[in-house]
């Protein structure tokens, strides 16, 4: 499964395709002991190498923004014009920006508010989209069409350009600008939960908890929404992925966070400057971490799909 | 079929009125008192409401929304205050240079992703297949205007073999095509970006296409490898494609949006970015107006597109 790219269908070939990886196994299948869904949901997770790849690339990006600082201190607050532009060496290994910063130090900032913008604006998305989704399929008939017709007019509304109008009045904190990210990323969600609610609730498995007297409550618990989940789990690390991103390109526009914090795309803003300066060391470790990390978002966002989605799962 | 394209385009107007409604209320929302952004911050009370009043801005919003989507329905996006002009004046003067720059990233990229997809798919998990898939994967997760920098960085200040910015010259869509050196970069930016999804949706067609009974039957025929994929696996396997292209116009003008003002293009995105320094309302909405209405034809013309190239697909 490794170096398979996804496709559209969300993965990988399915295991019984002629061109797909089962074909050898004999038609009953291979019989291994049973474990449950989560434990095999790693098992595969874990034999993705691109997968551990991309974990480890946020786990090293984790610690050199939040755990750096307290290991790496560089001056981020007082502007100084003696020192500024300074190539790398010399106590400033990333060198200094035009207001006399350190690189290094920023960057490291900038980690800071690109995993918190990701994160927060990802999980409101997710809150208001499975809960939009979960009613809306529960509803169905006339309320459901109502809110699914909402959801087709927001989505016609070009993402970036409606986020930076608003971000022209809510920018400059990482709670604003997750806010404003937040509020227009939970309609693919939305959509997700209410197709996996749909089919979820016509599910023979459901029928037979209901058969055999399980409450309501039980069946939305025990079995609507585990089974829905493996669906946001994996559209969370492609929100943080767009978040990030998004983020960087209000910084890069000027309609990013202000000091004295900093994103990645905020450092970015003067780059065409800099390249001109011949200031390498101002873009490409910045630009480098940028595109690491989303790189490794998507990296574990496609491996969860693989591993999650009970269809492609090898037995 | 002529009463399922209707019934769309009836849909299609619905859900612009609904746009032009939601961007209306955002931007009231945010800046409620459009008189002092057009006769400026320290202008007093009263000449900010007499302005509000004499151009409607003080009657009830949802009167303001209805005559707003009333004005889109004609065409009439309003009127720039802070450049003095009709909104529909600087969009056509704009529109045309960005739809250029948007229609030649898009054949660049088709021309070099379809075949690159099959290529890939026909040589799959080969050595070139993985280096390609990674290429991609690094394309697909960088912001575009990096990409943009680091172009500039090496064709134009590096080799010097292209200038880093478009120049004056460019005044009109003519002279952006008669000066192609000025329009590379940005070209090579937008496709570079572009490449990195249609090739990987290619391959993957191309793959599911080659599985197909037709495939082995041309082969098992005899025909040489190159009339099958040029005769019967090209064909087929551009099938997605063509929703592809119909849901990526929107996206293309988002694109736009950074390209332009990396390289300083005057297009659409570079009026947008500046109305958005100088709030200027109405310019502001037709953009995003504009990004919605594209959004929805786009759709629309994907849908009716399949269904012209491929007969198995029936539309209810």
């Amino acid at each position: 499964m490794v170096g398979v790219p996804p496709t559209p269908y969300g993965g990988i070939l399915p295991a019984d395709h002629p061109m797909g990886e089962g074909r050898a196994t004999p038609d009953g299948g291979e019989i291994h002991s049973v474990s449950s869904g989560w434990r095999l949901a790693l098992r595969e997770f874990t034999d993705n190498r691109l997968a551990v790849l991309g974990l480890a690339i946020l786990v090293f990006f984790l610690l050199f923004s939040f755990a750096g600082p307290l290991v790496y201190h560089g001056n981020t607050t007082i502007s100084n014009p003696l020192v500024s532009n300074l190539a790398p060496g010399g106590g400033h290994p990333l060198g200094t920006d035009e207001n006399g910063f350190d690189e290094l130090a920023r960057m490291m900032q900038g980690g800071q508010s690109a995993f918190e913008v990701g994160a927060f604006a990802a999980l409101i998305a997710i809150v208001i989209g499975t809960l939009y989704g979960a009613v809306s399929g529960l509803a169905g008939g006339f309320l459901d069409g109502l809110m699914m017709r909402f959801v087709d007019v927001l989505l016609s509304i070009p993402f970036l350009f409606i986020v930076l109008v608003l971000a022209t009045k809510y920018n400059g904190t990482v709670v604003e600008i997750s806010l404003v990210l937040g509020v227009f990323s939970w309609l693919i969600p939305a959509r997700l939960v209410r197709g996996e609610v749909l089919t979820l609730r016509e599910r023979d498995f459901v029928a037979a908890a209901r058969v055999m007297g399980g409450s309501r409550t039980r069946i939305v618990m025990r079995h609507l929404i585990p089974n829905a989940m493996s669906v946001t789990i994996v559209n969370v690390t492609f929100l943080i992925a767009d978040s990030m991103l998004a983020l960087a390109y209000l910084g890069a526009l000027g309609f990013g966070l202000s000091y004295p914090h900093t994103s990645w795309g905020d450092m970015l803003g003067g780059a065409l400057t800099y390249v001109q300066n011949g200031y390498w060391w101002l873009v490409y470790p910045v630009g480098a971490c940028l595109v690491l990390v989303v790189l490794a978002c998507n990296l574990v966002g496609d491996a969860l799909r693989d591993a999650l989605d009970v269809r492609l799962r090898r037995r | 079929m002529l009463a399922y394209i209707i019934r769309r385009l009836g849909v299609a107007l619905l859900v612009t009125a609904g746009v032009a409604a939601i961007s209306y209320a955002l931007l009231h929302a945010i800046a409620p008192d459009p008189g002092y952004v057009a006769l400026g911050t320290r202008s007093s009370r009263v000449a900010v409401a007499a302005w509000d009043k004499a151009h409607g801005y003080d009657r009830p919003e949802l009167v303001q929304i209805l005559d707003y989507i009333w004005d889109i329905a004609r065409l009439h996006f309003g009127y720039s205050y802070k450049l003095n002009q009709s909104v529909g004046a600087l969009l056509q003067e704009n529109a045309g240079r960005s739809a250029y720059l948007s229609l030649a990233s898009l054949v660049l990229a088709l021309v070099i992703a379809v075949p690159l997809g099959i290529a890939q798919a026909v040589k799959r998990n080969s050595p070139g297949d993985y280096a390609v898939t990674t290429l991609n994967f690094i394309l697909y997760s960088m912001p575009s205007f990096f990409l943009g920098i680091i172009l500039i960085q090496f064709f134009a200040l590096d080799w010097h073999l292209l200038p880093p910015l478009v120049s004056d010259q460019i005044t009109s869509t003519w002279a952006a095509i008669i000066h192609p050196k000025q329009l590379l970069l940005p070209v090579v930016t937008l496709s570079a970006i572009q490449v990195a999804s249609f090739s990987r949706y290619m391959r993957s067609s191309a793959l599911d296409t080659l599985a197909e009974d037709y495939i082995r039957l041309a082969r098992a025929k005899g025909l040489s490898e190159r009339a099958v994929l040029t005769r019967h696996l090209l064909r087929n396997a551009c099938l997605p494609m063509i929703t592809l292209i119909g849901l990526s116009i929107p996206s293309l003008l988002a694109g736009n949006l950074l390209i332009e003002y990396i390289f300083n293009y005057p297009g659409l995105g570079l009026m947008f970015y500046t109305a958005l320094g100088n709030l200027d309302y109405n310019v502001m909405l037709a953009y995003v107006v504009l990004g919605g209405m594209l959004t929805v034809l786009g759709n629309l013309i994907a849908d009716v597109a399949l269904t012209v190239a491929d007969p198995r697909v029936r539309l209810d």
